[in-house]
């Protein structure tokens, strides 16, 4: 079974990025057009349109509306002298913040200004005459190398293919868009790996994932078993079959996302935290840590003072959870509770269950196992 | 032919009165080789008692790397950005990570961490992909430090936050334009002692990636440029003090102003502590990260004692010569090391054993490399600034050798502007006023190594920049860097 899905989504970003492209003619007349080119700014310094074209002595209107959260500029520069206008760029050293980092020379054409994070700024021009590939750059320090693309001038407005295309950065001419070297550029291709070692189940993550906190730790079992415990609340949260996680958007660019479960959830939490030790709420729960025990992870937390520690393994037939629980020191009764909603049916190995919760005197407490399944198939 | 004698016995006479040093790099920068399958996005790196490397990476591995045998090894998984590592000893660790400072311990000897038990994590948590923790860095106390970023305006909050939320501490009239601290201590310095206790230090910060602790346990910090840091800068970070970033505000003990971003802004400028040091943005750092004392006795050069800095968006380490002037620290930037093979991203910076700087890169969607490169010292004495100190009506360059009398006293060898950066809410701040002040008067010192140059006026809350001219070394070596930045908080009182 998969337990990544990992390229789907560049490819699906790079689809809608084709169809997103915002260049719009509008007739103004028999000969004057006014071609309109929304540029924004994806992560990974790269401008969201990578190459448009243009017909020699049109009118073109290019908007750079920044989207990133770095300042860039917008620099056109005549055919070919692209390396040359980021070197001179580079260059003007401490002169470069007055000058906006653009160099003087004629190989630049257009210009727009060192724009700032959600700020917008536009150029109208009237494109050249002569046919040629006129190359667009960001030459603020450090982004010329990377973040660039290509305006082609032409009548027939014919580019060659986007995976030959060497006016463009390489990493824009497959189906990636985000520059990220590491991702492998077609679903067929053998995914890259995601670590140095390939994780075994039992394994685990602290990630950003949706149902828990953002203490939350997702965990990989044997079966195709996976739980997420949240070190924010000090419980098991939700646990689910079928895969682990994705965390292709997490990982990707700045980690503006969350993990994604694969597979089917098939526990969800109602009870909040289930344990009660004596005869009152608890009012402090403290989360403590845990240990990797045969590589499974033991959770340790505190009930107004008391340790718990709970090990959590798959259940050994079916779909399912075994949670292995220890209050040494603990000298009440103690009660577990469930909730009749939550997906699974409970088994416990001590202890009495009355009405969906499990009672055990203090002397069971010490040591019992509940075990968790999924009900139905 | 003559000048080919004149020369020969100009060097003999030289060779006569001192050693003239070897010429040739005085730095060379080497990559480390990284094991296949590992995204090498570095945010933590150290070194162990035994020598080896550990190093904290995005996808949260922590691995150990032997510089004998060349060897990785996975010493823990599963964490989520670790962001700063303090070694304990070889077999435990305290690892920052976005939810909590973790200490990781190999209990049973078999070379892999099995105890990941929390040390604190009583400060918030909305999910914005932009709280990152760094640190944690120790003092002579053996209390730690560590920064929490403020979240980012081009993310939103988690349905389920840990922490009480405060939306006060948000912009809320233009929305998500600004970072923001809507659960505690976002955006401030946090000291925790050795009872667990996690302590409020600052306020005001909103990239902090970068914080040191001095011999004299003055805490020092870096923030990126962005909303209300004109250009980034180095706070020395006081109790009490506010840095100027307002969100983080909201959580002052006994805070009654409502939400900081309404105050006015001269009440805001008035309340903030300038940083010790400016970075003059797109000319001397754009990204400034963690900050490193040379502490190796020389090995690394003549440079003990001072602040290296990593870059994150350009090939560059920054060196820092910091000064107390009326008991404040401020003082000169300058690039220690530009290109040689040095990537961008240059996110973690440790001096090993040997005294060779290891920088981590990483980028993680912003500009960067990846990858560890190791900055070694070949022991060829570099021609550079060594001291920039304020004077009463001017400053003192010292340089790491005898410069040739002539250059270093022609005053056109020197050239500096002046300006300032507004502390607004935008993005970055252009440079103010933008002047270039004359140099009136030089003096070369007997030893011809320190310059004393007056200028026609001196006028706190500017950047002084020095671009300095051909100014050879007493044998005819050329100066490193050329540019110069001193952040002129304070006068010298007479």
């Amino acid at each position: 079974m998969i337990r990544y899905i990992f390229m789907l989504l560049q490819k699906r970003l790079w689809i809608t990025l084709l169809f997103t492209v915002s260049i719009s003619a509008v007739a103004l007349g028999q000969t004057d057009r006014l071609t309109t080119v929304e540029m924004e700014v994806l992560p990974g310094l790269q401008f969201s349109v990578v190459r448009f074209t243009v017909k020699p002595g049109e009118r073109v209107k290019l908007v750079l509306n920044n989207t990133d959260d770095m300042s860039h500029n917008l620099i056109i520069t005549l055919p070919g002298t692209r390396e040359k206008v980021v070197e001179m760029a580079n260059k003007l050293g401490e002169s470069g913040p007055a000058a906006g980092y653009v160099p003087k020379t004629s190989d630049v054409l257009w210009t727009i200004p060192v724009t700032a994070p959600e700020k917008a700024n536009e150029l109208v021009f009237k494109a050249p005459e002569k046919e040629g590939v006129y190359p667009y750059v960001c030459t603020y320090p450090g982004h010329g190398t990377i973040m660039f693309g290509a305006m082609y001038v032409s009548k027939s407005g014919k580019m060659p293919e986007l995976t030959k295309d060497l006016n463009i950065p390489e990493s824009r001419r497959g189906d990636k868009v985000d520059g990220d070297a590491e991702h492998p550029g077609h679903a067929h291709e053998k995914p890259a790996p995601l670590h140095p070692y390939t994780p075994v189940p039992p394994y685990h993550y602290r990630v950003f994932i949706d149902g828990a906190s953002p203490a939350a730790i997702a965990v990989a079992l044997p079966n195709e078993v996976s739980y997420c415990w949240d070190a924010g609340t000090s419980y098991l949260r939700f646990a689910w079959g079928g895969g682990f996680l994705d965390n292709s958007d997490l990982w990707k660019g700045k980690g503006n996302a969350a993990a994604n479960v694969v597979g089917s959830v098939f526990f969800r939490s109602k009870t909040g935290f289930p344990i009660r030790i004596g005869e009152e709420k608890p009012s402090e729960i403290v989360y403590k840590g845990y240990q990797l025990k045969k590589r499974y992870l033991e959770f340790h937390y505190q009930v107004d003072g008391t340790d718990v520690y709970e090990l959590i393994h798959e259940a050994t037939d079916g779909t399912g959870l075994e949670r292995i629980f220890r209050i040494p020191e603990v000298t009440d009764p103690v009660t577990f509770y469930t909730s009749s909603d939550e997906g699974v049916t409970y088994a416990a190995s001590a202890g009495v269950w009355k009405g969906g919760a499990l009672q055990l005197t203090a002397d069971q407490a010490r040591s019992f196992t509940i075990t968790m399944k999924k009900i139905g198939k | 032919m003559e000048r080919f004698f004149l020369a020969v016995l100009l060097g003999l006479l030289m060779a006569a009165c001192s050693t003239r040093p070897e010429p040739g790099e005085a730095y060379i920068v080497e990559n480390i080789e990284m094991p296949e399958g590992l995204t090498s996005q570095v945010g933590a790196l150290e070194f162990l008692p035994n020598g080896k490397l550990i190093a904290g990476f995005t996808r949260g591995e922590v691995m150990t790397y032997d510089t004998t045998t060349k060897e990785w090894h996975l010493f823990a998984e599963g964490l989520h950005d670790p962001l700063g590592i303090h070694v304990v000893s070889n077999d435990e660790i305290l690892v920052m990570q976005l939810p909590e400072l973790t200490r990781l311990k190999d209990t049973d000897g078999d070379g892999t961490a099995d105890l990941y038990e929390k040390v604190t994590d009583a400060f918030g948590v909305t999910g914005n992909y932009h709280e990152f923790n760094y640190g944690p860095e120790i003092d002579s106390k053996g209390d730690f430090y560590i920064a929490l970023n403020s979240s980012s305006s081009g993310g939103t909050m988690r349905d389920e936050v840990r922490g009480t939320i405060n939306l006060e501490g948000r912009d809320g009239e233009t929305g998500n334009r600004q970072m923001f601290s809507t659960v505690p201590y976002r955006g401030w310095v946090m000291k925790l002692t050795k009872d667990g206790v996690l302590h409020p230090v600052a306020a005001g910060f909103r990239s902090p990636n970068g914080i040191v602790v001095d011999n004299e346990d003055n805490v020092f910090v870096t923030d990126n440029q962005g909303d209300w840091v004109g250009t980034s800068p180095l706070f020395h970070v006081e109790p009490g003090k506010f840095y100027g970033h307002p969100g983080s505000l909201v959580w002052t003990k006994g805070w009654n102003r409502g939400n900081p971003f309404r105050l006015p802004l001269d009440t805001l400028d008035s309340m903030r502590t300038r940083p010790a040091i400016c970075f003059p943005h797109g000319i001397l750092a754009n990204s400034p990260s963690q900050p490193v004392f040379d502490r190796t006795g020389g090995k690394f050069g003549p440079f003990e004692g001072q602040l290296f800095i990593g870059e994150m968006n350009r090939e560059r380490i920054v060196r820092v010569m910091l000064e107390k002037v009326n008991g404040k620290f401020q003082g000169a930037c300058i690039p220690f090391l530009d290109s040689l093979g040095l990537r961008k991203g240059n996110n973690r910076l440790v001096f090993a054993p040997d005294g060779s700087l290891w920088v981590g890169q990483n980028a993680h969607g912003w500009l960067g490399d990846v990858g560890i490169q190791r900055i070694v010292f070949t022991g060829k004495q570099p021609v550079d600034v060594y001291t920039m100190k304020l004077t009463t009506d001017g400053f003192q360059l010292t340089f790491t050798q005898p410069m040739q009398d002539t250059a270093a006293l022609n005053p056109e060898n020197y050239l500096f502007s002046r300006y300032y950066y507004l502390y607004h809410h935008n993005y970055g701040s252009p440079q103010q006023d933008l002047e270039k002040i004359p140099v009136t008067a030089v003096k070369l010192s007997d030893d011809k190594k320190t310059v004393t140059l007056q200028l026609a006026s001196l006028t706190p809350g500017y950047v002084y920049e020095l671009n300095l001219g051909n100014i050879p070394s007493k044998w005819g070596q050329p100066l490193r860097n050329s540019l110069v930045c001193y952040t002129l908080n304070e006068l010298l009182n007479n």
